[in-house]
């Protein structure tokens, strides 16, 4: 594709609002008069070519349909109708009970009475969900004309894998499973299952919303190092998440993966799988991770806190460090939304780093 | 190899299934039950830990060395009682009001358990009442340990702290916190006796409080 040369004046028009979609409320946001679309930008990143510009999240339309319970039981429905707080947590779509934790705005399960005490007895206690259950037909209805298409429309996938083992057994059965040679066989029949299910749940999306990444989520950390090795996790996880990323990529989506933690041991276990995209907590270090395996996928870098009554002066300089210092890489991407809504600096911030980007990424 | 080693061995590497019949062999070749358990088990949990803290090895070898270790004790306990041997000490533990989380908190009971304590797990969400109840129940207990995963519950560490305060119990307990947004500067200010920032650390802490408390 030709570098077009920034044009600040014309790409600063703004050309339409488009909606966008929060766990609380939909509001408009404006369109830009951009040389490419950011959904183009986006793909442009994750297909290891240059893009015009740095992404951010602002380039990102999430939708995380009401109709699927994942979604409410997680708290994380974002879609044309908001759910009401307290609505959120209840059973998620294989009959598993979440309670919602309001202080933190998300859903766990209450441990102690997992659904399954033996993982051996999977196959007779957990019920797969049906999907033909949820209506498709009429949710796509209701938020396919609100649903901002020159973005890269992405959803949710909650309760990944390890998660979803974690759901079913309590945290440290699932985890002793992982590594027990009797309980393994059963891991490896459950995951299997339910990467058909993700499958068939990942073709949905796209052919109802027009879905292009997932955005799936499976915590495989704590605080201070990873729930498990290396080694397990390959044997264990990554053929499963392989064929999560395979569901993906067959379809021409994109694996963005969630998984919070220090996890910098587990990178190599994300490249095998085929991961397009990871957002590392601040515990891990970024810097490192991208020298190292900035070739291999991308990464997302949340940028330094800036103080809500900052300067034109510091935010420019915090736009500026930011893309100078992550623009070699070409495929870091700009994590900083949640930010960007509640501080208008930041915001401001994001809009600098675009058209700084645009100017440093045609040098590339 | 010694059959002591044995066991350290099994229990090292989680082999649960042969932990047992190791400690079988070991008491009928008349080997002392305090020496099985302290030579053999504790020390392999000691081992465990270490490695743990060093990311040598995680959570689900961890666990499963626990595992094993407690497949030993069921075999072992009823001659360590014949012989009056008892855990080195009583812990109270528990994550405190309002936080459900119990991940951290259950790797902290299995490390004090594998460090020898006897540990009574009140479980998640649990009011300052509890604590105090239960130390009332169980005077000889010398050490609280709490948990919070969230910023949002860690106020709870600190009215757990005053509670214990109120009721006049401060005086007969060493109190240790932890979780993940707990730092040494939160236990300074709440006035706590100490902190660790994993569960083989907290068996360290609760060792060396122990022996504080005795002296």
């Amino acid at each position: 594709m030709n570098r077009i040369p920034l044009d600040r004046k014309k790409e600063s028009q703004v050309i339409g609002s488009a909606k966008l979609y929060t766990k609380a409320y939909v509001t408009d946001v404006p369109v830009y008069n951009t040389p490419i679309t950011p959904r183009e930008n986006f793909r442009m990143m994750l297909d290891g070519k240059v893009p015009f510009w740095m992404p951010s999240d602002q380039d990102i339309f999430t939708i995380n349909p009401i109709i699927l319970p994942d979604n409410v039981s997680r708290a994380f429905v974002i879609d044309i109708e908001p759910l009401a707080e307290e609505k959120n947590g209840g059973k998620d779509m294989f009959g598993v009970d979440w309670e919602y934790v309001p202080s933190v705005g998300g859903s766990m399960v209450k441990p102690g009475r997992p659904m399954l005490s033996d993982i051996a007895d999977w196959e007779k206690i957990v019920k797969f969900p049906n999907l033909d259950d949820y209506d498709w037909e009429g949710s796509a209805k209701k938020n396919s004309p609100y649903i901002d298409r020159n973005k890269i429309v992405m959803s949710w996938v909650f309760n990944g894998l390890f998660e979803r083992l974690i759901s079913f057994l309590d945290f440290e059965a699932a985890a002793m499973a992982l590594l027990d040679e009797e309980q393994q066989e059963y891991v490896h029949a459950l995951l299997s299952k339910l990467c058909d299910l993700y499958d068939d749940l990942f073709g949905r999306l796209q052919k109802h919303y027009g879905v292009e990444m997932i955005y799936f989520h499976d915590d495989w950390g704590s605080q201070r190092a990873p729930f498990f090795s290396l080694a397990t996790c390959r044997e264990m996880l990554v053929p499963y998440l392989r064929r999560v990323a395979d569901s993906c990529h067959k379809r021409g989506m994109y694996l963005f993966f969630h998984c919070c933690g220090q996890n910098e041991l587990l990178v190599p276990a994300m490249i095998e799988a085929g991961v397009d995209i990871w957002v590392p907590q601040t515990m891990n270090d970024v810097d490192m991770l991208l020298e190292k395996y900035g070739d291999k996928m991308s990464f997302g870098k949340t940028p330094d806190p800036l103080a809500m009554d900052a300067s034109d002066e510091e935010i420019f300089k915090a736009a500026k460090s930011f893309v100078d210092k992550y623009k070699k890489y070409k495929n870091v991407y700009c994590f900083g939304g949640m930010q960007a809504r509640g501080n208008p600096a930041f915001a401001k911030a994001i809009r600098e780093m675009y058209f700084i980007s645009r100017e440093e990424y045609n040098k590339l | 190899m010694s059959i002591i080693k044995e066991i350290a061995a099994a229990v090292e590497t989680g082999k649960s299934k042969v932990v047992g019949g190791l400690v079988e062999t070991a008491l009928a070749e008349g080997i002392d039950p305090a020496v099985i358990l302290n030579e053999g088990m504790i020390a392999a949990m000691g081992v465990v830990g270490e490695k743990f803290k060093n990311n040598e090895i995680f959570v689900p070898e961890m666990l499963i060395a626990a595992r094993a270790m407690k497949k030993g004790v069921e075999i072992l306990q009823p001659q360590l009682q014949k012989q009056g041997v008892e855990p080195i000490g009583k812990i109270i533990l528990g994550t405190v009001a309002g936080d459900l989380h119990d991940i951290g908190k259950n790797l902290v009971g299995m490390m004090l358990e594998g460090a020898g304590f006897k540990v009574i797990d009140l479980g998640v969400d649990v009011p300052a009442e509890k604590f105090i109840e239960t130390m009332k129940a169980n005077p000889d207990c010398k050490i609280v340990a709490l948990s919070a995963l969230l910023t949002s519950t860690m106020p709870a560490i600190t009215s757990t702290i005053k509670a214990i305060e109120d009721a006049g119990l401060r005086n007969t307990v060493l109190i240790m916190i932890g979780g993940a947004p707990v730092t040494q500067a939160f236990a300074d200010e709440v006035g706590a006796d100490g902190y660790s920032e994993d569960a083989a650390s907290a068996a360290e802490l609760a060792k060396k409080l122990f022996a504080q408390a005795n002296k």
